[in-house]
């Protein structure tokens, strides 16, 4: 259907490039304008699902950049498991509705300044590098190439990270039981 | 073709509204939100920069596979603890939880 749509605005005279570029700036400043909701919004639980929106802004950002799979595990893992974990928690606490920020008017313009200063920092970096742009790339990593440096290359820390993924479950069972009185 | 810059200024706009979170939410629920923003921003630069280098091999598409274990696993950790920690003193306002404060 995306194809047949692309085609049809071609015949149009509107070029293939054009839409690409207008479909990835949009999905961009959706992505951006979530992300400043989540962090402003006053309910914690209207937050947690504008979360949700901003992970999937960042898989479709991933498609852009040829690592399908990693698209595919981030709706998985993020808004499957993660944003689903975060509304049980906003659920079983109270507090839904404690105003999004501190209340302090100093602490928030402090916060705000030094966030936008930390981001012109990094896009002043960002813009006045001149980034060595390799060969416009011809074929992206498959999956298949993906699995097996995972299974070779990077063998150690695989095993490190299902450590970790381990100890992190047996600590969140330990310290989420409710203790006998 | 969109240029490398634009996935980092993404990346760039990211981190720095997760840090205004960090520093600004008062419940702890909106803190651990505010810090996925922040690992989703370093897991851009890490795919923009292995589309974009000279030899793609994938590897920064494996450390983006990383971060996000970690970032479960410490989400879990994490809500764990919150819910915890509502359990014993009934809030999750950051600015009310002062057990450890003499």
């Amino acid at each position: 259907m995306m194809n047949g749509l692309i085609h049809l605005l071609s015949s149009h005279g509107i070029s293939h490039d054009f839409i690409i570029k207008a479909a990835f700036y949009s999905t961009a400043g959706l992505t951006v304008l979530f992300a400043l909701s989540v962090v402003l919004s006053r309910n914690i639980f209207h937050a947690a699902v504008y979360l949700a929106m901003v992970l999937l802004g960042i898989a479709s950002v991933y498609l852009y950049l040829d690592a399908e799979f990693l698209a595919v595990v981030q709706v998985l893992i993020y808004v499957g498991a993660i944003v689903t974990l975060f509304i049980f928690t906003v659920m079983l606490t109270a507090d839904i509705d404690t105003g999004p920020i501190s209340g302090m008017f100093r602490r928030i313009s402090v916060s705000a300044l030094a966030s936008l200063a930390i981001f012109f920092i990094l896009a002043k970096v960002i813009t006045m590098t001149a980034w060595k742009v390799a060969v416009p790339a011809e074929a992206a990593v498959s999956l298949s190439q993906l699995g097996k440096s995972l299974m070779l290359q990077y063998a150690l820390p695989f095993e490190v990270i299902s450590l970790i993924s381990l100890a992190a479950l047996i600590g969140a069972i330990v310290i989420g039981k409710a203790e006998k009185k | 073709m969109i240029p490398q810059s634009h996935f980092l200024l993404l990346g760039a706009a990211l981190f720095s509204i997760g840090i205004f979170g960090v520093f600004t939410r008062r419940n702890a629920i909106g803190i651990l939100m505010s810090i996925e923003l922040i690992l989703n921003a370093a897991n851009i630069n890490l795919i923009a920069f292995s589309k974009f280098s000279a030899n793609p091999d994938g590897s920064g598409q494996i450390f983006a596979l990383f971060v996000i274990a970690i970032a479960a696993a410490s989400a879990v950790v994490g809500l764990c603890l919150v819910i915890s920690i509502y359990r014993n003193s009934k809030t999750i306002l950051v600015n009310k939880i002062n057990l450890m404060k003499w």
